[in-house]
């Protein structure tokens, strides 16, 4: 993705007093087996194609269609941003323009193992806690509680829970 | 200073559902504060991989039990403008009017439950004994109290005869007026104003800045209301949203109270427009499978959810996303809860109205 022209134009719309509705993610491109038979009709969607992304290295993953959509309050228009990134890509974070959007930018991290860049609140893979195997274990609130009281500018779990991948925990 | 962590809920005895949020306290302030979505969380989203769009609606409803009738209307409107389905015009008034009333059932859910965490017991129960004379019109008209399965895509499964309307009507209008004794405590009791006035403030331009939707957005002063975009109908009904300029937690109470005499009305208003008779068409049947997108936003009482779905042409949809109000109105609690008294922060929480298992899908 062109992350200068992103970036101009998520400030556009801030600019114009619009409002962060939803940052959505789908899978485009299943790197599994097809669910139920359902992807191969799918019209294409299982293909890539032209200008489609694909991982660099061939391995094979995932692909998904992010889609940033902001409201028009006034009019009650949305207005969408989409792209189209792989594993291997940086998204940036639009939380410094719209201070709701670190919930969606931790979501997606979390749920989908995208990596996203300077997020203003940043959990560490403790919104849904996938970075944690049992998170509600008496062990874990406990190294929560602790990693908090030691440091607050870093939420709980630590680094080291922060960079484990979705994936790997729940594998 | 020292820093104290208090884990707040997921049991807590102010909580009527399992918000998780860590507060990070110097003495009694709070300095930070810590969410977690993740303790109910279902997947209810990823069920539609497995579930047929045909039967998807009825695992909608079950996002939240509150607000069923709207999650369950909102994902038959995102099907029908994918497929192009025209619902007949009975059933698009007998939705606007179930989901009026069922934001009636919500907030006077909710002020009871918020009466109950400031202490005001009787007013728990005044207000939940309201609620309950609703829950019976819903059991007479869709079958169901909590849970109704009365949207189909395409329109609606039930029809409520003129005559039963009628006497809805009547006994709305009667709760009404019952309920302006109760909310005259909510508005002039001293120990309610002493406990919330100027508590949790949140001024227009914060509320803009994160985002804030629904009640939450309106009690700052925002005029925001997805039914003023027209759609279900909402372009034929007088209405104003309710607004408050306070942006405290009394004026959240104020705005959902103002909000259940509005209800009332557009109800009111609804039955004057439909088509009357018997035996009007109800239902569209849609026909093949969906294939397309869409973005679908309705009004709950909580404030926008929005959902986003998207068909492949094939029995099950490729993605299913809804957006709750309560999701998009985290960012505005946590902001309320960073400077705040631990003592306030009960009471900032209710008055958001959070719905874990809305957030939590």
């Amino acid at each position: 993705m062109d992350r200068e022209a992103f970036l101009a134009r998520v400030g556009e719309y801030r600019a114009q007093g619009l409002r962060l509705a939803l940052i959505n993610v789908t899978t485009i491109m299943p790197a599994a087996a097809p669910v139920h038979g359902a992807r191969p009709e799918a019209g294409g969607a299982a293909t890539p194609e032209a200008g489609q992304v694909v991982p660099a290295d061939d391995t094979p993953g995932d692909v998904f269609e992010v889609a940033w959509v902001f409201e028009n309050d006034r009019d009650a228009t949305l207005a969408k941003i989409r792209e189209q990134v792989g594993p291997a890509d940086v998204i940036p974070s639009v939380s410094a323009m719209f201070g709701a959007a670190f919930l969606y930018e931790n979501e997606m991290r979390e749920l989908f193992g995208l990596t996203v860049e300077g997020i203003n609140l940043d959990l560490q893979g403790q919104l849904y806690k996938t970075a944690t195997r049992v998170p509600f274990s008496h062990a874990a609130v406990k190294a929560r509680l602790e990693a908090l009281t030691g440091a607050t500018a870093a939420p709980a779990g630590g680094q080291a829970a922060a960079q484990t991948p979705a994936k790997e925990a729940r594998a | 200073m020292k820093r104290t962590v208090v884990p707040f809920g997921p049991q807590h005895p102010v909580l009527p559902e399992p918000l998780v949020l860590d507060l990070v306290l110097e003495d009694e302030k709070v300095v930070d504060a810590v969410p977690t979505i993740g303790y109910i969380h279902r997947g209810l989203e990823m069920m539609v991989e497995r579930v047929e769009y045909s039967e998807m609606g009825f695992v909608a409803e079950r996002i939240c039990g509150i607000c069923s009738f709207m999650h369950g209307m909102g994902y038959c409107v995102s099907l029908e403008s994918i497929m192009n389905v025209e619902v007949p015009e009975r059933a698009r008034w007998l939705r606007v009017i179930w989901a009026e009333i069922s934001r009636i059932q919500s907030h006077l859910l909710w002020l009871g439950l918020g009466a109950d965490a400031f202490g005001f017991e009787n007013l728990f129960m005044d207000c939940w004994r309201m609620r309950e004379e609703i829950l019976d019109i819903f059991e007479k008209t869709t079958g169901g109290r909590i849970i109704h399965s009365v949207n189909r895509i395409g329109g609606v499964k039930r029809d409520v005869s003129d005559s039963e309307l009628a006497a809805i009507l009547v006994k709305l209008e009667d709760l009404g007026r019952a309920f302006d004794r109760t909310a005259g405590v909510f508005a002039n009791d001293p120990s309610i104003h002493h406990r919330l006035a100027g508590v949790g403030v949140l001024s227009a331009t914060d509320a803009r800045a994160v985002d804030a939707v629904g009640p939450m957005a309106r009690a700052s002063g925002v005029v925001m209301d997805t039914r003023l975009s027209g759609t279900s109908g909402y372009d034929q009904l007088d209405f104003e949203p309710v607004t408050e300029t306070a942006g405290d937690c009394l004026a959240r109470v104020v705005v959902r109270m103002r909000e259940v005499r509005q209800s009332v009305d557009l109800v009111r208003q609804a039955i004057a427009r439909m088509p009357k008779g018997e035996g009007l068409p109800l239902e569209t049947r849609p026909r093949g499978n969906p294939a397309g997108e869409t973005f679908t936003r309705l009004e709950q009482p909580r404030g926008e959810v929005l959902y986003y779905v998207k068909a492949n042409g094939t029995k099950n949809l490729e993605r299913f996303r809804a957006r709750t109000p309560t999701f998009a109105n985290i960012p505005a609690m946590i902001k309320l809860v960073k400077g705040c008294d631990l003592a306030d922060v009960p009471n900032i929480i209710l008055t958001i109205d959070p719905c874990i298992s809305c957030t939590e899908r």
